[in-house]
């Protein structure tokens, strides 16, 4: 059963991708949907044996790698992180193609994207549930590359190609310091997995290194500030991939890979702050972002990315089992999200824009309701899941005694998070109607396979933080921060005044007109795509033609090498051959002049 | 002695002429009967030295030689007269490489 969980979607990515013309559209989809939820509630089955009794499993697949002191295997690990992850994985993959099915429909390559979302959740499960970083590795890459082909699944589009080169190339960054990373372990430790590692750690300073790296590529992968700029720009890919890899799944696998090294992190105080700060400022900056988004998909995208920043803060604080746990919640809340966003994109044919949509709560109560609370979860509105995973970081963040600034950044998150959730709320469902007239008469509720799996989100995005939150803390004990009151209930106050205040000032008109270049600024992203392109894109291109290209390509190994030595032996044979002038007289004096040459060194030998 | 170094002039005065010459194909041909004039002078001259006549039929034998190229020369030079209406020497470098 352990294994069948892992590879029961990748019985789904070959059969619906290598059988898909001989099932049909309908038939890959069906397949998909069934043999993911069938993972999915194995996944739940091991859920109760793991978290709930307690018991670690460990299997040993085979050996791998095996030269002198290192040894790899093919194995898994299925302890209480991986059990929170493959909840995470399964239900969410299993609820996407479900979703999928009824939001794909008109689409003739169906069975192609039901086998990559298949293959993703294949790897993305090979990631969490390895035993060792190399087998990590694989699932990281894989994710990867299954992101590439999702955002590109409409590859006729060139802002799809664009989007999926910039989402792969920028991944690669983060990928060489995880890569840089795991050399290092092998070098400092000589083992790569996990149960030897973490009990053969001793303090040293490659500690630091190695954590560090790490957290580059954590940086990279859970699109933290830097190397965010790609998740943004991944919503060009379908609804359900975004729902279910740039929200819920893969951008977790960052986050995953801290959690996972937290006994590394636990010996270098340095990385430790490094991944605090990183975190909050990720998180104050993407939500800043988010709040003046005209895309309804980016502003959700922001939201990730600045949830993720929480996840990664957490990290910072030595308190993993927190972050695991929003990480957790997180991913019920934001897919309910993100398959709303879609449920309002496919109602008012493929509107995006959030300028024209608006009232829209006459045609779609069920969406709004469901959307609301996601929103307030979202927003950590009490008593909702988002409440007990984020209030608990942020006091965590209170009790950290090194750095209190991660503290206020994560406060004024909270506000900026509850304003630009509900101002989503607002200029789509409730402000005046903007729409076109053709979309307003379209404007219907969806069928059940797509508003199925956001009924379940949304029963898992106000159960979910109650529920788990003994599950998830099992081992150890629930974390009490001991704060003073004002600060345990600030992020309340906070969140409610952000939602407050959305209705009180009309979101996207007022800014715009009294301060248009911080609009412009925030709209921008803090420019930070230009500031990339400008000093490091062009300056990297310049180089590259100029230097690599025009001087050592073409310039020096092109004349030391081919057309340099073919010029050089040309010239020179014509020289020789102009020795042969065709004038008697020349070749008489050759011959005297050769025979004295000849007699001198013969006579005097 | 004499005649070693009458040889020796004849031979150098032979090449010279023939290295020098830019005019006339003649003249060139004339230089090679002096070099082997001067080769016959040699032998004859070791003949007499050394008490053999193994030079003096060498001799012989270069005369008939000489007398040989010379005939086949003046053939070539007639022919080559024929065909290009020269025989200056300096005209003669159509094969150059």
């Amino acid at each position: 059963m352990y294994l069948l969980v892992i590879l029961i979607p990748l019985l789904s990515a070959v059969g619906s991708g290598l059988g898909g013309r001989y099932l049909g559209r309908k038939g890959a989809g069906f397949l998909s949907s069934v043999v993911v939820l069938a993972s999915s509630f194995l996944s739940l089955v091991l859920c109760y044996e793991i978290l709930m009794n307690g018991s670690t499993v460990y299997i040993e697949l085979g050996r791998w790698i095996e030269s002198d002191l290192l040894i790899t295997d093919f194995g898994l690990q299925f302890d209480m992180v991986t059990a929170v992850m493959l909840i995470v994985v399964t239900t969410i993959s299993g609820l996407v193609h479900v979703y999928s099915t009824s939001y794909m429909r008109e689409d003739p390559h169906l069975p192609r994207f039901m086998s990559y979302l298949s293959l993703f959740t294949f790897f993305m499960l090979v990631l969490v549930t390895s035993n060792n970083y190399a087998q990590l590795f694989i699932g990281w890459e894989g994710v990867g590359l299954c992101s590439y082909l999702l955002i590109n699944f409409w590859f006729t589009r060139m802002q799809a190609n664009k989007a999926a080169i910039k989402a792969m190339l920028i991944n690669r960054v983060g990928d060489i310091g995880l890569m840089l990373a795991i050399i290092l372990i092998w070098k400092e430790f000589g083992v790569l997995d996990y149960c030897s590692l973490f009990s053969a750690l001793t303090p040293s300073s490659a500690c630091t290194w190695i954590c560090i790296l790490l957290t580059i590529g954590a940086v990279g992968k859970s699109a933290q500030l830097g190397l965010h700029t790609w998740l943004p720009d991944a919503m060009e890919g379908p609804t359900p991939v975004s729902a279910l890899i740039h929200a819920a799944t893969m951008v977790t696998a960052g986050v995953f890979l801290i959690i996972r090294s937290a006994p590394l992190f636990d010996y270098s105080p340095t990385a430790t702050i490094i991944v605090g700060l990183v975190g909050s400022l990720t998180a104050f900056f993407a939500a800043t972002v988010g709040l003046v988004q005209s895309d309804i998909k980016k502003v959700i995208a922001y939201s990730t990315c600045s949830q993720l920043g929480y996840m990664v803060m957490a990290c910072g604080t030595y308190s993993c089992i927190g972050s695991l746990y929003h990480l957790l919640t997180h991913a019920f809340f934001k897919a309910l999200l993100f398959l709303g966003a879609g449920s309002i994109i496919h109602a008012l044919l493929d509107e995006q824009d959030l300028r024209r949509m608006g009232g829209i709560i006459r045609g779609l109560p069920l969406t709004y309701v469901l959307m609301l609370i996601g929103s307030l979860s979202l927003a950590g509105f009490p008593y909702l899941s988002g409440f007990y995973s984020k209030d608990l970081i942020l006091e965590l963040t209170y009790n950290n005694y090194c750095l209190i600034s991660i503290y206020w950044l994560a406060s004024i998150t909270t506000f900026l998070t509850a304003f630009y959730s509900l101002r989503l709320i607002y200029l789509s469902f409730v402000t005046k109607p903007n729409l076109t007239r053709k979309s307003a008469h379209h404007l219907l509720e969806a069928d059940w396979n797509l508003l199925g799996p956001l009924l379940i989100l949304a029963i898992g995005s106000i159960l979910v933080g109650y529920l788990a939150q003994n599950m998830v803390f099992a081992p150890g004990i629930r974390p009490l921060p001991l704060v003073p009151t004002v600060v345990s209930l600030a992020p309340v106050i906070m969140s409610v005044t952000g939602i407050l205040l959305v209705f009180i000032i009309r979101p996207y008109l007022i800014y715009n007109i009294i301060r248009p270049s911080l609009y412009g600024f925030l709209f921008y992203a803090w420019e930070f795509n230009q500031i990339a392109n400008y000093y490091i894109g062009s300056t990297v291109w310049e180089f590259g033609h100029i230097v690599s290209y025009r001087t050592i390509d073409r310039g020096i190994l092109e004349i030391l090498g081919p057309s340099g030595v073919a010029h050089f032996m040309v010239n020179k044979t014509k020289e020789l051959s102009s020795l042969q002038s065709g004038l008697l007289f020349n070749y008489a004096l050759m011959i005297l002049v050769g025979t004295a040459i000849a007699l001198k060194y013969l006579i005097a030998i | 002695m004499t005649y070693l170094i009458l040889s020796i002039v004849i031979l150098l005065i032979g090449t010279l002429g023939i290295i020098l010459n830019r005019s006339n194909l003649i003249i060139m041909l004339m230089c090679v009967e002096l070099v082997l004039l001067a080769s016959i002078v040699l032998l004859l001259f070791n003949s007499q030295v050394l008490h053999t006549l193994l030079g003096q039929i060498f001799a012989i034998v270069i005369l008939t030689v000489a007398a040989a190229e010379s005939a086949i020369g003046l053939a070539i030079m007639v022919n080559y007269y024929r065909l290009r209406g020269t025989i200056a020497v300096r005209s003669l470098n159509l094969l150059r490489g």
